[in-house]
């Protein structure tokens, strides 16, 4: 990275691009209640005043023009009574808006918005007696339009500062299409950041070293960009997607979904890895912002040169790259009805979820099935009837199988907003003359299983001091738990130091954990089609859940849980992901791998991470980096599907909590992404200091 | 069927030797040296360690078949990883027997034994005889030194290295450089003047100093007494080394 970058991530960091800012949201609610405009043309019509109501940003040394002045704040196209009759008897995806799909980018950058457009009225043209269809498409030709119209603007800013180099490619794209790698990055800028500007949110850039690949390689064959330039406009395009992130919807600043995967296969099964994937990682290093969070796709095969660049990456406490294996995802998305060519074409969603590109219109994440609260129930009714340990294994069957019914008969109610501008990026909208919002190729929903580790913990508690060692009474464990322990110290010190834990390689654990994952895949199974015609994916994500089902929340459909039988305390936060319970000591990272790896990831497959904490001190020398690499290499190669790495040191997380101005960078991975450590709400810095605990003793 | 202590049994133990490792920790150690890091692997007892993560017992007993067996699960894994088991202390040599009994119940997999070669040389032939590699530390050749910073004379453990030698097994020379104790010239140049030309000798690790040493002392209710100043800058001489041709590395 030279001077310059290192300069503007400097005054990016410090917020100077906030300077710029409207105070206010613009207003259009007037005006679509005056036309009386229909849903999607209103959605048109947001894009529309967005784009003109901002205004043109142009740093004297941008090489990639775009900077958001309009403020979080999506104006409203619907007043509130009539946005009650429209949703009414509906259920709302989080926010509202589509969010965290992923777009084909390639379509943009090989055809331009004019080529999109041009397909737009050809179907117009040929569906022109059907009114909807219609109507989606002038929404859809409308919002292009605005695009190019602020890219416009911005062209004659930089010809007016005598910026011709810039002015140049802000005439092209993102209208026309792509020629040059900087032409591909600055038309991905701008209509990347419309569609957070129309409020739509955890907006991914796929398979980016796929897409962009042919445009750089091109202009390094031809002499156009050395590897030099061509890293630097590269950190121009990383810095720029952290610029307007404050603005873009998350439960916690930093969740905004701006990831990117590399690396895999292609979709006729060649290696996908190049030259791109290592510039990427590279630049990625150097730059060291949030975002873009990274994924890569990786296999048995994957050379080690490549997994000791990415380590480099969790070395300096990035985060990521998160890791999926091409070997288990694949399979079990083809064994789960997606072509085998789209299966291969995966990227990960915001946090863990695998969706294609263009393809999928998926609801990856619906919600969570609590674990501890189907474990805490049947436990508390089960010994109150006096049954053995069968019937409770039975009774969280059936209270895994509710939970998954409750959660997908909300979303049969599902209501998606019309997105016409999103739509233009998605496979067959503009060529069928349908809104995304109507469904792709794949519509599938995501239900993940959270607090998995606890849960089991509890279970093999129960099972072996109430049924095998006979050395606890049911009562005993009751009143305990009802009494959150106090006056129970040594019986709590026994759950948590002499019961089975998962993370240990135990079986007696172990088996509990894949018991309750087996409950939620048959419970998915079971739930057949919706009404959207997809399936219910499986996953072992946890999200913020781990969180809310301790402290309960607005957010969840289950009940708070209280102190557990695995020994926790209530209100203290579950395992995120898969990881051992907070509580549990456990020998360590081999171990923790093969707990995991016996869960079935060819049912449980909508994703979520093994998330492990490596001291920093692992990583002393280059040795210990390619060590780091082998390991996982070794976790493709022994069949698990998803693995988070960190690392962190607890003193300096202690010190940051207690003095956040002295740490404004330090970067953690929360649950599926990573943040700002001071940004983040106290409980959740808590818990990712509580997760490092173990490694100074 | 023996049994024996255990402090700690680490995973991804990436410092202890080549590869991925699980390095097992014996308890016990008869040396006593000044700069230990691992204090809780001087006794035999078990004992309380109180940290910010709570309490925890330290000193757990194994039946030798019950550790083969939980070593035996990551074997595969360790060997895949160009890596294996190291056994560590405390002092291994110290309960000979019982970690005789279980690498002699292991799966093929890579041994390591990380020893201060304190010990008699019946049992020192037995684990050396077992072992794939062998980290040997050497701290002061002085003999009154030695006997002033860990509580023994090096009579044996100089004995032990000629054995070593002499074993066709392939060794390294770990010397923890203390500062002002062990980092001296006199004493570098006397331990390369020890080593110099023998059979199997790989290579002299010279350790820095780690200012962490005393950290554990607290947790374990042990107190730190170092009798030299931990903050006067280290001698990291490793010309004296390479001047009698024995090969160096600083880690």
């Amino acid at each position: 990275m030279n001077k310059q970058m290192e300069s503007l991530k400097k005054r990016v960091r410090a917020g100077e691009q906030r300077s710029v800012r409207q105070a206010e949201p613009i207003h259009i609610l007037a005006e679509c209640e005056a036309e009386g405009l229909s849903w999607p043309r209103r959605v048109a019509r947001l894009i529309r005043r967005q784009c003109e109501a901002e205004q043109v940003v142009i740093g004297p040394d941008d090489l990639i023009a775009f900077t958001r002045t309009l403020p979080a704040a999506v104006p409203p196209i619907y007043s509130p009574e009539d946005w009650a009759r429209l949703t009414a008897g509906r259920t709302l995806h989080e926010l509202g808006p589509i969010s965290n799909i992923c777009a084909d980018w390639s379509l943009l950058l090989a055809q331009g918005l004019l080529g999109r457009k041009q397909v737009a009225m050809a179907t117009r043209e040929r569906l022109a007696h059907d009114p909807q269809t219609v109507e989606f498409l002038d929404s859809a030709i409308e919002s292009m339009e605005a695009v190019m119209e602020l890219a416009t603007c911005y062209a004659s800013q930089a010809r007016a500062m005598g910026r011709d180099d810039l002015a140049g490619i802000l005439e092209k794209v993102p209208a026309q299409p792509a020629h040059t790698f900087h032409e591909a990055l600055q038309s991905l800028r701008f209509c990347h950041s419309v569609v957070w500007l129309g409020g739509n949110y955890h907006v991914g850039l796929g398979r980016f070293d796929q897409y962009m690949w042919p445009y750089l390689k091109s202009d390094l064959a031809a002499g156009r960009l050395s590897i030099e330039t061509a890293e630097n406009l590269l950190a121009e395009f990383f810095i720029s997607l952290n610029k307007d992130s404050d603005l873009y919807p998350g439960v916690q600043q930093g969740d905004n979904g701006q990831t990117l995967t590399l690396g895999g296969v292609t979709p006729d099964g060649g290696l996908a890895v190049n030259e791109l994937t290592h510039m990427v990682l590279r630049v990625a290093r150097d730059v060291a912002m949030i975002d873009p969070k990274i994924n890569l796709r990786i296999s048995a095969q994957t050379d080690l040169d490549l997994l000791s660049l990415t380590t480099e990456l969790t070395r300096i406490g990035l985060g990521f790259p998160q890791y999926s294996n091409d070997d288990v995802v694949i399979p079990a998305l083809v064994a789960h009805g997606y072509d085998l060519e789209d299966a291969r074409d995966y990227v990960v969603a915001a946090c863990w979820e695998f969706i294609i590109p263009g393809r999928g219109m998926e609801v990856v994440n619906i919600g969570a099935v609590s674990f501890p609260a189907a474990v805490d129930q049947a436990l508390r009714d089960g010994l109150a009837a006096g049954e053995d340990f069968d019937r409770m294994l039975d009774r969280v069957h059936i209270q895994v199988r509710e939970q998954v019914n409750r959660l997908a008969d909300a979303y049969s109610h599902l209501l998606l907003p019309p997105a016409p501008y999103y739509s233009v990026f998605m496979q067959g909208c503009l060529e069928q003359g349908r809104d995304v919002c109507e469904g792709l190729k794949y519509n599938n929903f995501g239900i993940h299983g959270a607090g998995s580790a606890n849960a089991a913990d509890a279970l093999a508690a129960v099972k072996k001091f109430i049924f095998e060692e006979h050395s606890l009474l049911p009562d005993e464990l009751l009143s305990a738990m009802v009494e959150n322990f106090s006056g129970h110290e040594a019986l709590r010190t026994k759950l948590e130091e002499q019961g089975s834990k998962v993370g240990n390689n135990d079986p007696k654990a172990d088996a509990l954990l894949v018991t309750l994952f087996a409950d939620l895949a048959e419970a998915c199974e079971g739930y057949g089609r919706t009404p959207r015609g997809g399936i219910l994916r499986p996953g072992t994500g946890s999200a913020m859940y781990y969180i809310w089902l301790a402290s309960s929340h607005a957010g969840m459909r289950e009940p708070e849980v209280g102190a557990t039988a695995d020994g926790r305390l209530k209100g203290q936060p579950f395992s995120a992901n898969l990881a051992p319970s907070p509580d549990a000591r456990v020998r360590g990272p081999i171990s923790t791998l093969q707990s995991f790896a016996k869960i079935d990831y060819g049912q449980i497959f909508n994703g979520g991470p093994i998330t492990m904490e490596l001291s920093d001190s692992v990583f002393k020398n280059p040795e210990s980096v390619r060590k780091t690499a082998m390991l996982v290499r070794t976790f493709a190669q022994l069949g698990w599907q998803q693995l988070q790495l960190n690392s962190l040191c607890l003193a300096t997380l202690l010190d940051a909590k207690a003095h956040p101005e002295n740490h404004k960078n330090l970067i953690v991975r929360v649950w599926g992404w990573s943040g700002y450590f001071c940004e983040l709400a106290p409980e959740y810095q808590d818990h990712i200091i509580a997760r490092h605990l173990y490694e100074i003793d | 069927m023996t049994s024996g202590i255990v402090f700690d049994i680490k995973e991804f133990t990436i410092h202890d030797g080549p590869g991925i490792r699980t390095t097992v920790f014996m308890k016990g150690c008869p040396l006593s040296c000044t700069w230990c890091h691992n204090p809780e692997g001087q006794s035999r007892q078990p004992q309380v360690i109180r940290s910010l993560a709570g309490e925890r017992l330290a000193g757990q007993r194994y039946a030798a078949a019950e550790l083969a067996a939980l070593l035996n699960e990551q074997a595969n894994i360790l060997r895949a990883n160009e890596g294996g088991i190291t056994f560590s202390g405390g002092e291994p040599l110290l309960q000979a027997d019982f970690v005789a009994e279980v690498i002699d119940l292991l799966d093929d997999v890579h041994v390591l034994l990380d020893t201060s070669g304190y010990g008699n040389p019946v049992d020192f032939h037995s684990l050396v005889g077992r072992s794939d590699l062998i980290y040997f530390d050497l701290k002061l050749i002085d003999r009154e030194m030695h006997r002033h910073y860990t509580g023994c004379d090096n009579d044996m453990i100089l004995n032990n290295l000629k054995l070593l030698s002499g074993s066709g097994k392939p060794f390294v020379i770990r010397v923890p450089l203390v500062p002002g104790v062990t980092d001296t010239d006199e004493n570098l140049a006397a331990i390369a003047e020890t080593v110099r030309g023998l059979p199997g000798l790989l290579y002299v690790d010279l350790l820095p100093y780690n200012m962490a040493a005393g950290s554990k002392y607290e947790y374990a209710g042990m107190e730190f007494k170092p009798d030299y100043d931990e903050k006067r800058p280290l001698n990291v001489n490793a010309l004296l080394f390479e001047q009698c041709g024995v090969k160096v590395q600083v880690e």
